[in-house]
């Protein structure tokens, strides 16, 4: 039997994450390819129907990825990704995924390590867990 | 629909790692594929050529390119396409090298990965729509608000580079903080004479007739955008024409009225009409408000405009004014303060007679001060012991958590020219450490420490100091609590070194652009390192003690900075180009809640009552999203990022 592989979606922010996944590439820090990134300008753009709609899809794991607080590119809407991701995890709470599979963290452009290791733990994470496990 | 999938090698660095045969096989079968071309190097000039003779001769409806990041190429590849004669953004970039094959360990999982967002770019971009960047033209004058040293000279660098500039100062006279100063350091330079020569050209120089200056005046209110700002000025009624008065000074000598001088820290009284002190610029009088008679008790008082020789140039009923300036720029060089020393209880300053901050005891060294340069105590005594106590506030969490760095060169400046004025007196440094840095700074602190009069005595934390006594020929006393409470020795005047904070024009100012500030207070700068001369609103520079605590040689480095950035900003007879990466709100759709005018941090959106709707402006739409993200109702579109966008590339990344 083939090891259980987690599906990822990540939303990555334009400015820190996106750049920090590039710089996680240029200093060639493998990592495993269990993650599939939507780019989006802001977190902020981040609509909980995306998340949700990622879980319908077949995800077994979804991580906003938004810059440092204090150093948004649009001033603070990654506090406003912030709060929508605190409403989700009390959403998805009742249907039994928890923060392990919903995760927010702060990545940015220069923290190529961080990314990689990130999505690591994440992906390692999910392995032990196991499938999601939602019925279609 | 017909997709052009292009996939770049990028030598060996995407070819080694992602079978861009197996990519061709798996993405043919997405429904709308009409080409795949694989490119060695699609950056190239050999590739982006090939790219455009094939896209004119392939004609696709749409184009997803498989390379590198968007950061690196997404213009580059957006230019092809105009040039091949199809919309820009009717394409999709994939980066498959810096997020799959640099950091994808096995080459059939990098070819998977690749796969999977490829064919999601393409299931994305068949929905893209064609999007024009909109020309705007843009007024390059620009708004300097404040006049300290980097005001004054990023306002007259910008008028000899022929840009029309509205210097605005809230003080009746330019110059800022400097000018207060008899000699500055690190080469005890005359302050007012090392800014006169910029002061002069920006008054009478040949480039003055580009610089419009508003003295007594605030910005009270900025709308627009970069290229486009319209900013709102209260000018408070100075009562003394500019045009007209000789600056003779017979009113002065008339007028009837006493009030505290606030130029000198209020230490000496000046009179209701007077200069703010000898040899300022503009060498006007104004009417302090405050003091004069004619406000304080309603008196039909003439005694200045009486005595004036020139009909006209007394204005007793001038009015406060509101005008408006239309720029395409600001400079914020509204300046830092000193912590205020009654925080720290202790040291007793503005109880204990003589002891004085460091502006205070700047202003009884000038000529020009209430004691005419005389160091003298409040009863008259000439001291012959002085204290000098370092990071007053600075370098202590329960106060500014920052070295200023500019006190310690204050204070060994203070030394130099108490040694000068007070041949034997003794200085005491009271301080924790000891920051002197600069090719020119050290020598003050070396001649401080050859000086046989001169005594360093180091505390931990300025808590333990204790400030005491004082008054009629009466010694201070500063105890140490770390000592056992024993008194170190008695002084005859201290005098206080505190942090550099954000000014109260700062802080007003910071709030009213809506400009980010740091923990501290201070503008934030866009980039701490890349950008500390750009604030975070598009169009807003930074300059001077605004941004942080410095010298005037920083903070004059810095306006030139700001400066160049703003006329690289504004170039006359170049548009300015506004993304179409916004936002829109379908009026039919929007029930009016206003969550989206909450959350914009542009202030783009608003709301609309003949339309019963929000509405945004794309100018100061910056595209972030967050209001699409944020409205309940689902009428609003992020364009380029719309809601069926997004979705189906997600649906395809986990297909």
């Amino acid at each position: 039997m083939t090891p259980f592989e987690p599906k990822i979606v990540g939303f990555l922010c334009n400015w820190c994450s996106y750049a920090g996944a590039d710089k996680a590439g240029t200093a060639q820090i493998a990592y495993p390819p269990n993650l599939r990134i939507i780019r989006v300008m802001c977190t902020g753009r981040v609509d909980p129907q995306f998340v949700l709609s990622a879980y319908r899809e077949g995800a077994d794991g979804v991580i906003i990825l938004a810059c440092h607080p204090g150093d948004c590119h649009y001033k603070e809407q990654n506090y406003r990704a912030i709060q929508r991701h605190r409403l989700l995890l009390r959403l998805l709470a009742p249907f039994g995924i928890g923060e392990a599979r919903c995760r927010l963290d702060f990545v940015s452009a220069a923290e190529g390590e961080t990314f990689a290791r990130v999505v690591t733990g994440m992906v390692e994470e999910l392995k032990t867990m196991g499938p999601i496990g939602l019925q279609a | 629909m017909r997709i052009g999938v292009y996939f770049c090698n990028c030598g060996p660095n995407i070819s080694e790692k992602i079978d861009s045969a197996a990519v061709r096989e798996a993405v043919a079968q997405v429904e709308g594929f009409g080409y795949f071309r694989t490119v060695d190097f699609l950056c190239s000039s050999t590739g982006t050529e090939e790219m455009e003779a094939d896209i004119s001769a392939e004609k696709p409806d749409r184009v997803v390119v498989a390379a590198c990041s968007v950061r690196d190429h997404e213009e580059t590849f957006r230019d092809v396409l105009s040039r091949a004669g199809i919309n820009p953004f009717l394409m999709q970039m994939v980066n498959i090298r810096e997020h799959i094959a640099w950091v994808t360990a096995d080459p059939l999982q990098a070819t998977a990965k690749a796969i999977a967002q490829i064919r999601a770019a393409m299931k994305r971009v068949v929905l893209h729509e064609s999007l024009v960047r909109q020309e705007l033209d843009v007024n390059t004058g620009v708004l300097v608000v404040g006049s300290g040293p980097a005001g004054l000279k990023a306002a007259l660098t910008l008028a000899e580079a022929g840009r029309k500039v509205v210097l605005v100062e809230k003080e009746p006279m330019i110059g800022g903080m400097p000018v207060r100063y008899e000699e500055m350091f690190p080469n005890i330079e005359c302050g007012p004479c090392m800014l006169e020569p910029v002061m002069g050209d920006l008054l009478h120089g040949p480039f003055a007739e580009n610089v419009e200056i508003l003295n007594l005046s605030e910005v009270e209110g900025v709308v627009g955008y970069h290229g486009n700002f319209t900013a709102t000025i209260r000018k408070r009624a100075r009562r003394v024409s500019a045009d007209l008065c000789i600056a003779c000074g017979m009113c002065i000598e008339a007028c009837p009225a006493k009030g505290p001088n606030p130029y000198n820290c209020g230490m000496n009284e000046k009179k209701a009409i007077d200069f703010p002190f000898r040899g300022v610029l503009p060498n006007l009088p104004y009417i302090d408000a405050a003091a004069c008679v004619r406000t304080t008790k309603g008196e039909d008082c003439t005694a200045c405009r009486d005595a004036c020789l020139v009909e006209g140039a007394v204005l007793l009923d001038e009015a406060e004014e509101v005008v408006t300036r239309d720029i395409g720029a600001i400079i914020l060089a509204t300046g830092g303060a000193l912590y205020d020393c009654s925080r720290l209880p202790n040291l007793g300053h503005g109880v204990v007679p003589d002891v004085l901050d460091a502006l205070e005891f700047e202003r009884m060294l000038a000529a020009s001060g209430p004691t005419e340069g005389v160091l003298r105590t409040a009863s008259g005594k000439i001291p012959e012991r002085i204290a000098i106590v370092h990071c007053v506030g600075s370098l202590d969490h329960r106060h500014m958590n920052y070295c200023s760095g500019v006190c310690c060169e204050v204070a060994f400046k203070f030394n130099h020219l108490i040694a000068h004025k007070l041949e034997g007196a003794t200085v005491t440094h009271f301080y924790r450490t000891i920051c002197v840095a600069g090719k020119e700074e050290f020598k003050l602190y070396e001649e401080a420490k050859s000086r046989g009069t001169t005594r360093f005595l180091q505390y931990e934390d300025l808590s333990e100091l204790s400030v005491s006594g004082g008054g009629e020929g009466k010694g201070i006393s500063i105890s140490s609590a770390r000592g056992g409470g024993n008194a170190l020795d008695r002084y005859d005047m201290v005098v206080l070194c505190p942090a550099i904070v954000p000014s109260d024009g700062t802080r007003k100012m910071l709030s009213l652009l809506e400009l980010a500030s740091d923990r501290f207070g201070f503008a934030a700068e866009l980039h701490g390192r890349m950008d500390s001369a750009k604030g975070n609103v598009r169009g807003v520079f930074l300059a001077g003690t605004c941004q942080a605590p410095m010298d005037v040689q920083k903070a004059v480095n810095q306006a030139l900075a700001a400066t160049g950035l703003a006329l690289s900003g504004l170039v006359p007879g170049r548009k300015m180009v506004v993304e179409p990466v916004t936002a829109e709100v379908d009026a039919e759709r929007c029930s009016g809640c206003r969550s989206c005018i909450l959350v914009c941090p542009y202030k783009a959106i608003v709301f609309d009552a003949e339309k019963d709707a929000a509405v945004i402006n794309p100018v100061l739409c910056m595209g972030c999203g967050t209001c699409v993200a944020a409205c309940p109702s689902g009428a609003i579109k992020g364009i380029h990022f719309t809601n069926e966008e997004i979705l189906a590339e997600i649906a395809e990344v986990l297909a």
